[in-house]
């Protein structure tokens, strides 16, 4: 490093500080939902390499600490000073963009005649046009029916806003003015970033502050470095499936193998399925991307919470992604919820680092996030569109420490809406709103209790959304013997009383007197049921969040007029228990072993990229049919499990040659 | 007439208990100091109140109020040693607490853990009862319904029961009622309805403000009654009233009800004082900085009015209540510099607090803090440190910065000191992030605000703060370190009201909003009306909190304290407008205006306190002696000056240092100080000074 302690630890202060600021002006002046209420923006100063050495620690999205702006900057050709770049195309910009209604700003710092930092920007903009109002929807199938592509390209040229520019993505959004005010935000923020960098520059010359992009990432680098050495050497591997893409229905499946050596990790993701036909795929151009490396920047951040943000803490990390896989996926594959594959992306870094780790990291997270949203009538066919509820579940215990209830903030921590604020926008009524007792996975430490909301519609042809249902199909996985947590559900009480089981939700109409209530899952449990301290299995039973009889069944805790039996307690906790495991896991990777998938898996690498996702599809769904219709949840023969088995096998087997040596 | 005799503040510090007590007759301010006692912090009021009259010749007859500011009920919910609180909510409910807001402290840090709520799930009953947003009953519990719901609270045995009916805000009196019935057959048990305490929209937070109230009121009481005790047997009879977070006071009979409105009185006085010793001296927009032993806090006022929040966190837990709003922005004087295992120097978040202190002490502790850098580098006398009162021990503060200089490899003689600057102006380059945030936040630009000091430290660091910040004006008050107290002294009468109304700003919810104003008024005029004889006016503070129809985000605008029927939908509107637009820089003309809250502050002046005039003009002000500081890279040789001796008008150029009493202010390069006829200091930039 070239910096002293003293003038490296001063300029951290202040290179944060800029940013922050930077943040608090955009979210100030900016003009949609995304930036003033759910802070979903961001603003960073990136060095002459285009990576961040300066990144806001307590305001706006945290996980994009590691893009990279370098792609999107050579893309744009030359930049003067008072240009300022635009993009939200995830291919050109090569991940700087992940998807498209994520508007980035980049503009240079000029000194001297040269560039000296870039400063950076982005907001979450309501609408960029394309097949669905706000641009997202998990059913698109390709990048072109998701909004308007905008490639790297100058949007301020010398100080003044490109007109054309402008109409352009302005005649492409349903929601212009917002757009344009949240742009404007974004400006202003780069304006004061300008200012704010050159009394940097002025205070402590133009050969400090340059060092200090350098220094302040490699302090970091130093520091991440050290957390992960806490990981010993070695290699692990993990995987774990989506529900469905739902496009066609079927499982998505996530496998990495973490290698650690001496301070550096490495992350591989082969074995994860092919590009999907649907929103789902991350868009990481095959590099070290933060979609992909978010639980290992929690982790660092875990061990070591005072750590300066910035593009060191990437450092030590090493990236292999598949080309035309979910996680590296090729043009024009669609990527609008890309962050519900991150979701699975965390699930199996975690369980791979878990075995490194059995004392730092969590069993399963619930593993979901759903906005249930509802339109309701407002005459004249406009609709009155609310969030009831965003919905999560619980978080995975770890040891020594039960996991949290009904909160996972390990994608979007957002807050909630107060249940009076619902019903006050909304013709709806909500009638629970609370844990979900029972949820979480039993364990000495247990997983965190999923939530729990009931409300009845008011008003005819309400239409409710639920996006992101999953963790109905594979549960929330427990570790070193702890259990799974419980499956998310969702089900419908018709106001003349019929009953109806739902499997998975995009948009349903409902009427007055229905009623709807949705369970999401509880986290998985860590550690043996039995080694739970009764005490804690009696607080949880006092507390109505766990039952007696799951006390008995899952702990071998027997609890009589509210208080632990212990005699009775040893006799039960020295009786075999039956465990609760994953049936839906179990029966499906019965069927479709990962030896068999990784041959398949070989063959599909073989296809053209396009063509991967719809061969699987073909193959799979021919398997499926000796199946009960809602495989893998519900039990099924072991001979029937094995009757499929073999077909796989055979088709497998008899694929075109070539598929033993594709990679 | 009592607002003639003499009013006495008292603030509770960790350290000291400070007095100041305001004599009409003779226009004179006295403060006093005294040991706290931890243990029962009254004793300390009681003795130094003693102490107090003694010291001035007061006879106990001519005290005419006492106002106290108290952390006690802060420091219970922080620690969650209050009272056993059982919560009573609708049915479908009972995880209000748990579920909160559903965010976590950390996205990242997964060993982050949420809050632990403040009533734990098993002592929280549902009842069917439950009201709609108009505050239209949709159930009611049956008499069976309520028996059974009794012989819960029974079989709980609380101290208290906070209630919250969902939408109750909307129908305050259905809470009362039930309150009401329940309590008939339960003799022994206190009961603290939501609604009645403070009616907002927001069943998490409106709860919250419930169980803190029941949680703390039982030990608030008792500390109350002995108090009270204690002030009798000095044979004062004159009331005494309670600081609230709102900057105001409270009488006891409301303070023992609402314990929840004192939680924060403590910044909130010192905030008060400082903002009318500015508009005094003529700074209208100050920045308060108040740098104590573990951190340092900020606040905002403009035109003597300190800046009001209705979010504070007390610890992870959400206050809608109004509050003065007021900021940590790190370092304190015992925040502890150390060097961490990548040769980076750092300094706090860890605090030596009052035990073991800085290293100075010489009570055994081991790692330097700010305190023992400004000794080091010479800005404080070991001599004059609290008037003397506390010898220090420079030798190992210095060996304690030379072990820190070792490990960043400073090397040479001047090692020590110059670990110590650059500690300084780590721990500055700190707290300007974080002002810089909070103002950025509100729009504000630095540069417009004069710097106001106050606390232990402040003095001391304000000018090492204004340089970063590039502010160029600091005042710093006369009796900066016991300004809570003097605070609690000014402080009016204060109490805040609010309704929920939700309803589209039109001709006809104009009427309603007029009612809803004229109603609230005339609560706070009751209130006030009780303290007839320390009150000399009243006025109220009006503010609507409005959003733009489909937007989600909420923006307060005050309305002018004229007669209501002045207040027509336009003029509302353009109000609205105006702020939106000088907020946030744009206007929507047609978007519909939706009126959420409405929060009325009735405000009970009591007689002013005349800021104290200084002696007139002065000659050459006396050198108290010279001293070497290091400043920069290099010891200087500099003049030292005692404030008292310091008249108005005699400008002293820096490098110099001030002492004055409990603290030391030094006068950097570069800077300008002098004396104003209030008996502040003024120090001012020239030109721009490097980092």
């Amino acid at each position: 490093m070239q910096l002293d302690p003293i003038t490296l630890e001063i300029l951290n202060n202040q290179v944060v500080s800029v940013v922050e600021e930077m943040c608090m002006t955009l979210q100030r002046v900016g003009r949609s939902l995304y930036v003033k209420e759910t802070a979903d923006f961001a603003c960073a100063l990136a060095g002459v390499d285009g990576k961040f050495f300066a990144y806001p620690g307590s305001i706006g999205v945290s996980g994009f600490v590691g893009l990279d702006c370098m792609p999107a900057i050579r893309e744009a050709g030359t930049l003067a000073e008072g240009d300022v770049l635009i993009t939200n195309d995830p291919y050109h910009s090569q991940g700087l963009a992940t998807h498209l209604p994520d508007l980035h700003v980049i503009a240079p710092v000029f000194h001297d005649g040269r560039i000296i930092a870039y400063l950076w920007a982005f907001v979450h903009c309501s609408d960029i046009g394309g097949r669905v109002p706000s641009s997202v929807s998990t059913t698109n199938t390709e990048i072109y029916q998701e909004g308007l592509q905008i490639p790297p390209l100058r949007l301020v040229k010398k100080g003044r806003i490109d007109n054309e520019i402008e109409r352009l993505i302005r005649v492409n959004s349903r929601t212009p003015d917002n757009n344009m005010g949240d742009i404007q935000a974004m400006l202003a923020a780069i304006g004061l970033g300008q200012r704010r960098v050159a009394t940097l520059v002025q205070r402590h010359g133009i050969a400090t502050f340059l060092a200090a992009q350098k220094d302040l990432c490699a302090y970091t680098a130093r520091r991440a470095r050290a957390a992960i050495e806490k990981i010993p050497d070695g290699s692990w591997a993990f995987s774990d499936y989506l529900d469905s893409d739902m496009v066609s229905g079927l499982p998505v499946r996530f496998a990495v193998k973490v290698v650690v050596d001496r301070g550096r990790i490495t992350l591989d993701f082969t074995g994860t399925d092919p590009q999907v036909h649907a929103a789902m795929n991350i868009p990481s151009a095959g590099k070290v991307h933060p979609w992909l490396t978010l639980r290992i920047m929690a982790l660092v951040v875990t061990l070591d919470p005072g750590i300066p943000l910035n593009a060191g803490l990437q450092f030590p990390i090493e990236m292999i992604a598949p080309r035309g896989s979910v996680v590296h996926p090729v043009r024009p594959a669609a990527v609008g919820v890309r962050h519900a594959a991150c979701v699975r992306v965390n699930d199996v870094l975690n369980g791979a680092l878990g075995i490194a780790l059995p004392e730092v990291m969590t069993a399963a997270n619930s593993g979901v996030i759903i906005p249930v949203v509802a339109a309701e009538p407002a005459g004249d066919g406009e609709r009155n569109v609310q969030v009831v509820e965003p919905m999560t579940g619980g978080t995975g215990a770890r040891h020594g420490m039960d996991g949290t209830d009904g909160r996972d903030p390990s994608i979007s921590n957002l807050a909630n809406n107060p249940v009076e604020m619902v019903e006050s926008e909304l013709g709806v009524r909500i009638l629970h709103y609370g844990l979900r007792a029972g949820s979480g996975g039993a364990g000495q430490w247990r997983g965190g209790m999923g939530l729990e909301l009931v409300f009845r519609i008011g008003v005819d042809d309400t239409l409710i959304l639920a996006r992101g249902l999953e963790r109905m199909r594979f549960r929330p996985w427990g570790v070193q013997k702890g259990s799974p947590g419980v499956l998310t559900t969702l089900s419908i009480t018709y106001a003349d009383g019929k009953v109806e089981k739902l499997d998975g939700l995009d948009i349903i109409a409902l009427g007055q007197g229905d009623t709807v209530s949705l369970c999401t899952a509880g986290g998985g449990g860590f550690g043996d049921p039995l080694e739970r301290e009764p005490a804690l299995v009696l607080s949880d039973v006092r507390r109505g969040l766990v039952s007696v009889e799951q006390a008995r069944q899952e702990y071998g805790v027997v609890i009589t007029d509210r208080q632990v039996d212990a005699q009775a307690t040893a006799v039960c906790r020295g009786r075999p228990l039956a465990r609760e495991h994953d049936l839906g896991r179990l029966q499906w990777e019965t069927v479709f072993s990962p030896a068999v998938m990784e041959v398949f898996g070989r063959f599909l690498d073989t296809l053209p990229a396009s063509r991967r996702h719809g061969e699987k599809v073909r193959l799979i769904a021919q398997v499926m049919a000796l199946l009960p219709a809602n495989f893998p949840v519900v039990r099924v023969e072991p001979d029937v499990l094995a009757q499929a088995h073999d077909a796989f096998a055979t088709a497998v087997a008899a694929l075109p040659a070539g598929a033993g040596h594709a990679c | 007439m009592d607002s003639l005799k003499n009013r006495v503040g008292i603030d509770v510090g960790g350290t000291f208990t400070d007095f100041v007590m305001f004599m009409p007759g003779a226009d004179r301010l006295v403060s006093h100091k005294h040991p706290s006692v931890p243990s029962d912090p009254s004793r300390a009021v009681i003795q130094g109140l003693a102490e107090l009259l003694e010291m001035t010749d007061t006879t106990p007859k001519q005290i005419g109020a006492i106002v106290h500011g108290t952390t006690i009920g802060l420091n219970a919910i922080l620690q969650r040693n209050g009272a056993r609180v059982a919560l009573l909510v609708s049915q479908g409910f009972r995880d209000v607490l748990e579920v909160g807001r559903g965010r976590m402290p950390s996205s990242l840090n997964f060993h982050a853990v949420k809050e632990s709520p403040l009533v734990p799930r098993d002592c929280v009953i549902e009842i069917n009862a439950r009201l709609d947003p108009q505050g239209n009953v949709l159930a009611a519990p049956t008499g069976a319904e309520l028996e059974r719901v009794r012989s819960e609270i029974r079989a709980l045995a609380p101290d208290a029961v906070a209630v919250m009916v969902l939408h109750g805000y909307a129908n305050a009196a259905f809470e009362e009622r039930l309150v009401t019935s329940l309590s008939m057959h339960l003799p022994g048990v206190s009961f603290c309805s939501a609604s009645s305490i403070w009616p907002e929209i927001r069943e998490y937070e409106r709860t919250l403000v419930a169980c803190m109230n029941a949680s703390i009121q039982p030990l608030m009481q008792r500390y109350f009654d002995r108090l009270e005790a204690g002030i009798a047997s000095l044979s004062i009879e004159a009331p005494l009233f309670i600081s609230t977070s709102n900057g105001g006071l409270v009488n006891l009979r409301t303070a023992r009800a609402r314990p929840v409105e004192t939680l924060l009185s403590g910044p909130a006085a010192g905030v008060t004082a400082a903002s009318r010793i500015a508009v005094a001296a003529g700074a209208d927009h100050v920045v308060t900085f108040d740098m104590g032993g573990t951190s340092s806090d900020v606040a905002v006022a403009s035109g003597g009015q300190p800046e009001f929040t209705t979010r504070t966190d007390i610890g992870g837990l959400p206050l809608i209540l109004p509050t003065v709003a007021v900021e940590a922005i790190g370092a304190g004087g015992g925040s502890v510099v150390h060097v961490d295992a990548h040769g980076i120097i750092k300094v706090g978040p860890k605090s030596a607090g009052a035990f073991p202190g800085p290293v100075a002490y010489g009570q055994g502790g081991k790692a330097p803090t700010v305190t023992d850098c400004y000794l080091v580098i010479g800005i404080l006398d070991p001599l004059r440190f609290f008037n003397g009162k506390l010898a220090l021990d420079v030798s190992l503060a210095r060996a304690a910065l030379l072990d820190i200089a070792t490990a960043l490899g400073l090397d040479g003689p001047q090692a020590a000191e110059k670990a110590a600057w650059g500690a300084l102006r780590v721990a500055t380059a700190g707290m300007g992030a974080a002002l810089r945030k909070m103002l950025s936040t509100r729009g504000l630009d630095p540069v417009d605000f004069t710097l106001l000091p106050y606390g232990g430290a402040g003095p001391t660091h304000a000018s090492f703060l204004a340089d970063e910040m590039e502010m160029a004006h600091v005042l710093i008050p006369g009796e900066a370190s016991t300004l809570c107290a003097f605070g609690a002294v000014l402080a009016d009468l204060r109490r805040d009201f609010i309704r929920s109304l939700r309803c589209t700003l039109d001709a006809r919810s104009m009427d309603e909003l007029r009612q809803c104003i004229t109603a609230l008024e005339d609560a706070g005029r009751v209130w006030v009306a009780e303290e007839k004889r320390i009150v000399e006016s009243v006025s109220f503070q009006r503010e609507v909190e409005m959003r733009y129809g489909g937007e989600a985000y909420d923006l307060k605008i005050t309305l002018p304290d004229v007669d209501v029927t002045e207040l027509d939908e336009k003029f509302v509107a353009e109000c609205f407008h105006r702020r939106h637009e000088a907020l946030y820089g744009f206007r929507d003309a047609d978007a519909p205006l939706r009126i959420m809250a409405v929060r009325i502050g009735v405000i009970g002046h009591v007689r002013p306190v005349p800021l104290p005039e200084g002696a007139g003009q002065a000659d050459e002000p006396q050198l108290a002696g010279r001293r070497q500081v290091f400043l920069h890279d290099g010891w200087h040789d500099v003049p030292v000056y005692d404030k008292a001796t310091l008249g108005p008008g005699f400008v002293i150029a820096g490098p110099a240092i001030i002492e004055q009493s409990s603290s030391t202010v030094p006068v950097l390069p570069g800077w300008r100080a002098e004396a104003d006829r209030h008996g502040n200091l003024r120090l001012l930039r020239a030109g721009q000074s490097c980092s």
